[in-house]
């Protein structure tokens, strides 16, 4: 009997050496991290989280996701550039490789930019005014791919650019860079222009660099950081750009990227210091306990307001939403606080315009029921029509939080005497189905936009220009083209200053007054705990993220 | 022997076959448009037939598979990825290493733990001891690889701070952009992955144990043994674990390659960047080839454990081959 419990007690010890000898590596660590904890301000290595995600791209002339961004802000240079301040001063472009704003000619067609000299990137070449032409041909190349063609029309502004981008010619003829002068011709005045160019893929970039529709996970680059190694999946880490001799701040030694982290996991990491931030945010069911326990915006618990604005598309290409009045009852039957409660506390400003604060020519005001769904009003809005429409297909995609959405909406428009069939769509299929011009969908509740730059031309004149329709992949999906609304769209988008905010303050009101071709209900924030050591908090509205490079890990 | 070795060689390769045929079709002819997945949304109609014309998606399905099997077997290659151009061979050479510590690392720990504690409890059953142990099986058999994992973290990793809350550190030094390496720090970082892998195979293992040595222990030959005077280890050395861990050889073998889908929620709630991590960001990002890769290479695995497994029985046991 003893023998037996001899035998048994042996493979006990087998399988319980691999755990003994593992953890007597935790007593090391645990010394490893206190040490750490007397390093100074500046240096050390930030560690980010990305809970569930990663960045779908970090080549800056393809990348187009608020995440790649603000990674890829630290480091880029480009001509002009939103500064590290936090607040409304963050919202200022202000002149980074070019000297100062670009000289106009008389005509607004023509813009002169003049680099500063001596900038170099990460490997010690310099960066020239080829440097920029590099950036825009990649953008524009058709062997990129790059969405910038779809989105902002860039190869209608530029002289050439559409030759170049349908690529029957080899070069854009509308740019021309000797030296430290860069010049671009327009095609017609565009008072957004330099706006457009603080976005990430006007960047400076190597004139050898080449094209690639996947594009390049490392690269030489002339901002504070490069990206010195990139594992998809696993890590993305950035360091110090040696070369780099501008004024912003560029605190971590290193920063270090994990992505695809568990979101409860996540948490757990930032509360004990294992990590020092989750750039995707906290989970947002543990917003109310952690406003609890630390405040908000007093210590770790970061709440920070978006460019970002969530609304519903109703196809206003057919019926039932080519009827304006049905529109206006679906803006009236839609529960705004409820599509908010489902984000979790702090999850944003509910809302029933499309300008958000911040944008030159945001003025609040309130045509549809933001404290809840108003079933009476929808009624008598929509009239008979409401009864006779046709059944509404409402298109979602089948992650939990679509579904869920799709559900309060569906519910209310049910209460409204709507008609309605759920369609659950593969995210595979769901863009083929609501991109496409003759699709069958009705509304989805799938929608927002953040701002590229901070310029109402942005969201009115991207989102509402019915003359991009395409035939397949739109990426907008209300379809709404109106001949009266473009004139006056097209009116303000050339002019500048108090004109033109308040040109697009009475554009927004007239969009959802007199057309309701969405249902906008959410103006987002982000929310974050942040380890215990993190400090120099500047948070970015523009990328609804903190900036990396000024976070300081002493 | 020849014989039963070359009928199970040509087993292994039909079942490649229909693993192969089953997994394109799946993956490659159902949905909507491979192609547009590969180009992304904001391709051209020329880039979009370009991309079509590149992955034969223009030619019949028959070919189509001739060309995916050519490449698999002629050119060892499982193509690039949508995302990101990288060799899905590369990429499965990278994190196949991953899944292989957790599940050979796991199964180490609940064969440690199952064989033990299956036999304590198949001597003295219905003692203090089996119940505890059953009740062991039963939480492990019903509770789910995420719960456990994410309690062990709060508990061992968040609350005591023992162990890391999650990741990974690779066992080689010297990869780049690595936070942590070497066999320590992987060791440790492994612990809690481990044991949440264990725990569900274990609460099997310990009930097939105690089953199997229960069973054996009625058998005429160990009464014959005990009668003989033969002492009491070996008796249970040599009369009964030989004979009850047979069984336990024939479902480790399976289990292992079975395993790798159950490795997906372990490394997920861990972050393990492994084969499971990597097919479900695959999925979310409509990656193709990677999700094809991964498939075929866990086919392949568990194709190759139960060839292992038929050839070793085979030479353990000679009644299964005659009877082949």
């Amino acid at each position: 009997m003893r023998r037996k419990q001899l035998l048994s007690v042996f493979m006990l010890v087998v399988g319980a050496a691999l755990l003994i000898t593992a953890m007597t590596v935790a007593g090391a660590s645990g010394a490893t991290a206190k040490a750490g904890h007397s390093q100074a301000a500046k240096g050390g290595t930030l560690k980010l989280n990305e809970s569930n995600e990663d960045f779908d791209y970090v080549d800056p002339q393809i990348a187009y996701r608020t995440d790649d961004w603000a990674m890829l802000s630290t480091t880029a240079m480009q001509l002009v550039g939103f500064p590290e301040k936090a607040g409304a001063a963050g919202s200022q472009l202000y002149p980074v490789a070019a000297t100062a704003f670009p000289t106009v000619s008389k005509d607004g067609k023509t813009y002169t930019f003049h680099i500063r000299p001596g900038m170099k990137f990460s490997d010690g070449s310099l960066v020239n005014a080829a440097s920029f032409q590099r950036a825009f041909e990649r953008t524009l190349s058709p062997k990129m791919g790059s969405p910038v063609g779809v989105n902002i029309g860039l190869q209608d502004e530029i002289v050439g650019a559409d030759a170049f981008f349908n690529g029957k010619a080899q070069s854009i003829s509308g740019i021309s860079a000797k030296g430290n002068t860069l010049t671009v011709h327009l095609t017609a005045p565009n008072a957004t222009f330099v706006s457009q160019m603080g976005m990430q893929w006007f960047t400076a970039t190597k004139a050898n660099t080449p094209y690639t529709s996947q594009g390049q996970q490392t690269f030489a680059s002339a901002g504070p950081y490069y990206i010195s190694s990139r594992d998809p999946g696993r890590s993305t880490v950035l360091k110090r750009n040696p070369y780099y001799k501008g004024p912003r701040p560029a605190n971590p030694d290193e920063i270090v990227f994990t992505p695809n982290v568990d979101p409860d996991q996540s948490l757990l990491q930032v509360k004990s210091g294992q990590s020092d931030l989750d750039i995707v945010g906290n989970v947002p069911t543990s917003s109310a306990s952690l406003a609890a326990q630390y405040g908000v915006n007093k210590s770790r618990f970061k709440v920070g307001p978006t460019s970002c604005m969530s609304y519903m598309s109703m196809n206003n290409a057919r019926p039932p939403f080519d009827n304006l009045a049905l529109r206006k009852a679906v803006n009236w039957a839609i529960d705004r606080p409820a599509q908010v409660r489902l984000l979790g506390a702090y999850a944003g400003k509910r809302t029933d315009q499309i300008l958000v604060p911040g944008i030159p020519g945001y003025k609040p005001y309130n045509v549809y029921a933001l404290k809840g769904a108003d079933v009476a009003k929808a009624k008598q809005v929509g009239g008979s029509a409401i009864a006779s429409a046709p059944e509404i297909n409402f298109v979602h995609t089948t992650s939990q939080s679509s579904t869920n959405r799709a559900q309060v909406a569906e519910y209310n428009l049910r209460q409204a005497g709507f008609k309605v069939k759920d369609v659950p769509t593969p995210a595979t299929t769901f863009y083929q189905v609501v991109g496409a011009r003759n699709t069958t969908y009705n509304m989805t509740s799938n929608g927002g936009w953040c701002a590229d730059y901070f310029d109402p031309y942005d969201y009115i004149n991207v989102i509402f220009n019915g003359r991009n329709i395409q035939a397949n992949n739109n990426p907008f999906y209300s379809y709404f083209n109106n001949a009266s609304f473009n004139k006056h769209m097209d009116a303000a988008a050339l002019l500048s200053g108090a004109a033109r905010a308040k040109a697009y303050a009475a554009l927004d009101q007239e969009l959802m007054v007199k057309y309701a071709p969405v249902v906008p209900y959410l103006i987002n924030n982000d929310h974050f705990l942040t380890s215990a050591r993190l400090k120099n908090w500047i948070y970015s509205a523009y990328f609804g993220m903190p900036y990396f490079n000024a976070l300081t890990v002493g | 022997m020849t014989h039963f070795l070359i009928r199970r060689i040509f087993w292994a390769i039909f079942l490649f076959f229909v693993a192969t045929i089953i997994t394109y079709l799946i993956f490659w002819v159902i949905p909507a448009n491979p192609a547009q997945l590969a180009a992304g949304h904001a391709a051209s109609p020329e880039f979009l037939a370009s991309i079509k014309h590149r992955l034969h998606l223009d030619q019949p399905i028959w070919v189509q598979y001739y060309y995916f099997l050519e490449n698999l077997v002629v050119h060892g290659s499982l193509g690039r990825s949508f995302l990101t151009q990288q060799s899905v061979d590369s990429i499965i050479g990278k994190d196949a290493p991953v899944t292989a510590s957790l599940v050979f690392g796991g199964a180490i720990l609940w064969l440690s733990l199952s064989i033990p504690a299956g036999i304590l409890s198949a001597l003295r059953p219905r003692s203090i001891m089996d119940r505890i142990t059953m009740t062991f099986v039963l939480i492990g058999i019903s509770a789910h690889p995420v719960w456990i994992g994410l309690i062990l973290s709060f508990v061992f990793g968040y609350k005591l701070g023992f162990t890391p809350i999650a990741g990974y550190c690779n066992f080689w030094p010297g990869a780049p952009g690595a936070q942590c390496e070497g066999p320590a720090q992987w060791a440790y970082h492994m612990i809690l992955p481990w044991i949440t892998f264990m725990i569900l195979f274990a609460a099997l293992y310990v009930r097939l144990v105690r089953a199997s040595v229960m069973e054996t222990m009625s058998e005429d030959y160990v009464r014959t043994a005990r009668a003989k005077g033969a002492s009491q280890g070996r008796v249970m050395i040599q009369h009964v674990l030989r004979n009850s861990l047979l069984p336990v050889v024939t479902i480790l073998g399976m289990d292992l390659g079975l395993a790798l889908g159950g490795a997906i929620f372990t490394e997920t709630v861990f972050n393990l960047p492994g084969l499971g991590n990597q097919v479900i960001r695959a999925y979310n990002a409509n990656d193709l080839p990677i999700i094809t890769g991964v498939v075929v290479f866990s086919t392949c695995c568990v194709i190759a454990f139960n060839f292992i497994v038929d050839v070793t029985y085979g030479f353990l046991d000679p009644r299964i081959r005659l009877n082949n």
